[in-house]
């Protein structure tokens, strides 16, 4: 069975497309927002991710590591300081940790095991008109993984709906049109020189994967993140707007608020944010 | 969607705004009036049969209390003049009166003003009369020691007041009217034989003293109409003055006169007895007809017809249940529980929502109030713009409607041997406690049975951990229990134990209750007691049963998963080590609670075998309770609700293996995880309640739901919600309500309390103001996991 890496399977998803969903979050991405909101998505392997307002000091977790990766640091900042170069993403701090201050972001999974966590709340799905979404990271970044985790859900009847920035190649995204029932697709910035400037990556890839996209399916919605002083300046948005109604005139556009919670994620992968 | 539209138009008026305020503003008093009568009562009749004594004292009380009218009322009458007075009954309970009267103004739950005369008039006339002569003191004399024996495991209730939680048939009194009643009464009694000529005697009694009362308001409308000088007033009072004469003689024809009928109804009710909860069941229901023929011939707008439901609405909070402290604690911010209940089917199965119902949400809507407690019933029919309807107001915030499941419900009554049909016409009492209506006395809340504590005697060898003394069976301790099939053996015994033993106390309470508190007047609207010549007390009814709260199901099912993985699974943590932590509080043994905090699965998160282990222990509860029957004749079964007594329970309880510290609350509601222990959102919430032997809880089951006002804000967060609904009803659990709150509004509330005078807060299954709560249960509130983000 083929098995990906997620990090993350959020029940009662309200936000996510039409009516009470499942989010399953895959691993990894090809941009690199400086605001990005799930920045343990970015990276397609396993991390370490330290909570330190679960931490309760008690250092068992520097005593288990052979690796002697980790370092308590009573003296302020953070308590336990990770050397990620030296971890060996042995398990053995994250199952002693008594408070799950130390856990995982990520594990790998097989479908069948994402398709048992989403079969949960079938019911509500059937109440709501909702479903299953793919999400991430971006999830065209495994593929495959993701057209199995589709197939499985057609096969026993869930709606699908997909989170995506489209920066993939144009065969890629061929193969999930006919899966996914609602395409949500980031269009973060107009100018190619500004998205490579803040994503790492033209935006060229992007637009024509939209227009080729929204041309072929009739469920799309575009998701603006209004990022201060990157992303929600006026011109930005409209020239967004234009361009989406230029492509079709009646392709929805929500507006997503910046997510409060997202410095705290990066001070737990021991990164830093750059958008505060 | 007309129904809605038309709803949407329709204003709180003026009137309905100052009465509201008034209702807000009444300052709450002690109240002797009714004590001094049923005093007076006694003293000269010494050798009257008790039904004929309390027959005689309420007659005098509906003829002699004073009373008084709100000239801008349109429904009119209390028990008292002043509004939400806490009423002595002496022959019910008087000895913790005797040691909380003056602190009654300072207690730290449910406060009431008393004024000096009274204090000395209570100490002087009434309680030297009383004292050994009542119900709690008989009680008390007699059981006291078995009581007390037994109290950390279970609290046995409806010790010191008469029992309520009762729908009266309505409908009946609404066809014949008091006179009508009275009527049947006198020509059984010519017939009756000879030891039931006494129970029509009384009957008649309280009916013409029923008949007197109403009266006596269309008298003093009348004298204040024409007294006053302002035209609209003196209109008004005329009208009162009308409907009232006209319910003194006949029933009522009209919609007006059928709402004041009712009020009258439950205001005698409480002068008979001071009993939390009498219901006033599915009014949408049977009032109905008169609201249709009103609007059919009469001309009544909706606009008129919520304004009159709107003053029944401001009534139902005039009338406050004062408890002791001790059990004000338990119950806390008065609830007295006129349960409504709205929507649900016909006995036919049939949708039964019509426009009433829709009246009545948006009477909850502007009123907000702690009263009516307003039930919706849905099933798997129930039209969208209905259970919309509820939506919009349970948003609002008030904590009302909370809803109910046909579904799930309908089935469990029957199991319990009630027809079909009475359980299809099924309604709601106290807080959530199910009932049929019209012919039943449930003995809701006889009593409340801490499973935690039991398993906490199980785990120390039948002492208590927080003192050492022996109070429960001595099964031998963790450290003995080799594996987990020995100590959930012992677990069983240690709770069929206490089962034996409260069933015993419950016999012996409810025989108190016959010998003390027959009640002739609630007889006349209970069937079949008017039939039979038999008293409610004595087993009238035609449904006998009594209901056992079963606490706490959360706390049971985390700690025993600690136990099963951890302990006998894993050996993660030994057996001694454990013992020792609980016994000490988990001082020293931080890291060790963090461990049975966080390394072993938590009800609520849709983890099967825990939820399970909690289903599995209900079952075995469930089942030693039909071991028994009632003094009437009648089934107990299982209640799952806790009002608010999970917060002095939990204090009896010392530190559990689910990593709970001592005397910390137990979870809240009845079947609600553990407080901040559930972290996968409603959908798994429900999945796990669902789990929890429901169809066992015959008696009414609770669960709260914490959401955040901005998920209803917007079309697409009310549908999500009304989608959860109607999967709620497909799910098998009885019974969800919604506290939709921010927790800096609460905040600002317990610093400020003046300024959310207010602010309504679901408890458990009822409403109160959130201000006049004691801090630990508002803190435990707000504690509670927040859905909605």
């Amino acid at each position: 069975m083929v098995r990906g890496t997620i990090f993350d399977i959020k029940r009662f998803a309200v936000h996510d497309g039409p009516g009470i969903r499942t989010t399953v979050f895959l691993k990894g991405c090809p941009l690199a927002c400086h605001w990005c909101h799930n920045p343990e998505g970015i990276e397609p392997g396993i991390q370490l991710w330290y909570h330190e307002s679960r931490c309760i000091r008690c250092g068992q977790c520097v005593e288990v590591c052979q690796e002697k990766a980790l370092r308590a640091d009573p003296s302020g900042g953070s308590f336990i300081q990770i050397n990620r170069e030296r971890c060996a993403l042995n398990s053995d701090c994250v199952s002693r940790c008594p408070t799950h201050a130390l856990e995982w972001a990520g594990r790998e999974v097989t479908v069948g095991e994402v398709m048992e966590e989403v079969e949960k709340d079938r019911l509500f799905y059937e109440m709501s008109g909702g479903g299953v979404t793919l999400s991430g990271g971006e999830p065209l970044q495994q593929a495959s993984f993701c057209r199995e985790i589709l197939k499985a859900c057609k096969d026993s009847g869930l709606s699908t709906a997909m989170e995506t920035c489209l920066f993939a190649p144009r065969e890629t995204v061929d193969t999930v049109i006919p899966l996914v029932d609602h395409f949500l697709v980031d269009l973060k910035l107009w100018d190619g020189q500004a998205h490579r400037q803040c994503t790492g990556e033209d935006n060229t890839i992007i637009l024509e994967n939209f227009r080729y996209l929204a041309e072929r399916h009739s469920h799309v919605t575009v998701r603006i993140p209004l990022i201060k002083n990157f992303t929600d300046a006026p011109d930005n948005i409209e020239a967004i707007e234009q361009f989406v109604f230029s492509v079709k005139s009646d392709i929805p556009i929500e507006k997503l608020d910046y997510n409060p919670l997202t410095p705290s994620k990066y001070r737990r992968l021991g990164k830093e944010f750059q958008c505060s | 969607m007309t129904i809605m539209k038309q709803l949407l138009d329709l204003n709180m008026t003026e009137r309905i705004k100052a009465l509201r305020e008034r209702a807000l503003a009444s300052p709450r008093y002690l109240s002797l009036e009714q004590a001094r009568i049923i005093t007076r009562v006694y003293r000269k009749s010494p050798d009257l049969p008790v039904n004929l004594k309390r027959a005689r004292a309420l007659a005098c009380a509906l003829e002699e209390m004073p009373i008084a009218i709100d000239p801008e009322e349109l429904i009119v009458g209390n028990r008292t003049p002043d509004g939400r007075a806490g009423v002595v009954f002496p022959e019910a309970g008087i000895s913790w009166l005797e040691e909380e009267i003056e602190t009654l103004p300072t207690r730290p739950q449910d406060t009431f003003e008393v004024r000096e005369q009274d204090i000395h008039d209570f100490r002087t006339a009434i309680l030297p009369y009383w004292r050994g002569k009542n119900l709690e003191d008989d009680i008390y004399a007699q059981y006291g020691a078995e009581i007390k024996a037994i109290e950390k495991v279970v609290k046995i209730n409806q010790k010191d007041h008469a029992q309520g939680h009762i729908c009266p048939h309505v409908a009946s009194w609404l066809r014949h009217g008091p006179t009508g009643l009275l009527q049947q009464a006198r020509e059984k009694q010519t017939q009756a034989s000879a030891e039931k000529v006494e129970f029509y005697q009384g009957v008649c009694l309280v009916l013409e003293g029923a008949i007197c009362f109403i009266k006596r308001y269309a008298d003093l409308a009348d004298q204040l109409a024409q007294s006053g000088t302002d035209e609209a007033i003196s209109g008004n009072l005329r009208k009162v003055a009308d409907v009232c004469r006209q319910l003194a003689e006949g029933p009522p024809a009209s919609f007006r006169e059928a709402l004041q009928s009712v009020w009258f109804l439950f205001v005698i009710l409480h002068m008979e007895s001071n009993a939390s909860s009498f219901s006033p069941g599915r009014m949408d229901q049977y009032l109905y007809p008169y609201y249709e023929r009103d609007v059919r011939d009469g001309g009544l707008t909706e606009q008129a017809a919520l304004e009159l439901i709107e003053s029944i609405w401001i009534k139902f909070n005039q009338i406050v249940y004062m408890r002791n402290a001790h059990s004000a604690r338990f119950f806390a911010g008065f609830p007295i529980g006129f349960n409504v209940a709205i929507g649900g089917q016909t006995d036919r199965g049939a949708d039964a929502t019509n426009s009433l119902s829709y009246l009545f949400l948006k009477a909850q809507e502007h009123i907000g109030l702690p009263q009516p407690n307003l039930s919706a019933r849905l099933h798997k029919n129930s039209p969208d713009d209905f259970v919309d309807a509820c939506t919009r107001v349970i948003g609002l915030g008030s904590g009302m409607p909370q809803i109910f499941n046909d579904e799930s419900i309908v089935p469990a009554l029957e199991s319990q041997g009630i027809s079909h049909r009475d359980a299809m016409n099924y309604a709601v009492v106290g807080c959530v406690e199910l009932t049929t209506q019209g012919n039943n006395l449930g003995w809701s809340d006889a009593a409340m049975f801490n499973l935690v504590k039991a398993l906490e005697l199980t785990l120390n060898n039948g002492r208590c951990m927080l003192t050492g003394q022996r109070m429960g069976l001595e099964t031998g301790d963790l450290s003995d229990y080799d594996s987990y099939v020995d100590l959930e053996e012992a677990y069983g015994r240690q709770i069929q134990f206490f089962v034996d033993k409260m069933i015993k106390v419950c016999e012996w309470i409810e025989a108190m209750h016959q010998k003390h508190l027959p009640s002739p007047f609630l007889s006349t609207v209970v069937d079949d007691c008017m039939a039979r010549g038999l008293d409610v007390t004595a087993g009238g009814a035609v449904y006998n049963l009594s209901g056992i709260q079963a606490i706490q199901v959360a706390n049971v099912a985390d700690s025993l998963a600690v136990l099963k993985q951890l302990v006998y699974g894993e050996r993660r943590l030994s057996r001694e080590e454990l013992l020792a932590a609980c016994r000490n509080n988990f001082q020293g043994e931080e890291t060790l609670q963090q461990v049975c905090l966080h390394q072993a699965p938590k009800y609520g998160n849709d983890v099967v075998w825990v939820d399970e282990l909690g289903a599995r222990w209900l079952t075995f509860f469930a089942d030693q309770l039909q071991r028994f029957t009632n003094v009437r004749g009648g089934p107990y079964h299982m209640g799952l609700y806790t009002v608010s007594a999970h917060v002095p329970m939990g204090k009896n309880v010392a530190a559990t293996p689910d990593g709970r510290l001592a005397e910390s609350p137990l979870a809240d509601g009845g079947m609600s995880p553990m407080y901040g222990r559930d972290c996968l959102g409603p959908t798994a919430v429900l999945r796990s309640v669902a789990r929890a032997a429901s169809h066992r809880a015959s008696n009414g089951t609770l669960l709260n739901m914490k959401f955040l006002p901005v998920f209803f804000k917007t079309r697409q967060g009310r549908k999500q919600f009304l989608a959860l609904l109607k999967a709620f009803v497909r799910m098998g659990i009885h019974h969800v309500q919604f506290n939709v709150l921010r927790r800096e509004d609460l905040l600002d509330a317990q610093r400020n309390p003046d300024a959310y005078r207010g602010l309504t807060v679901r408890v458990a299954g009822y409403t109160a103001y959130f201000t006049e709560l004691a801090e630990d249960l508002q803190d435990e509130i707000m504690a509670r996991t927040t859905f909605g983000d």
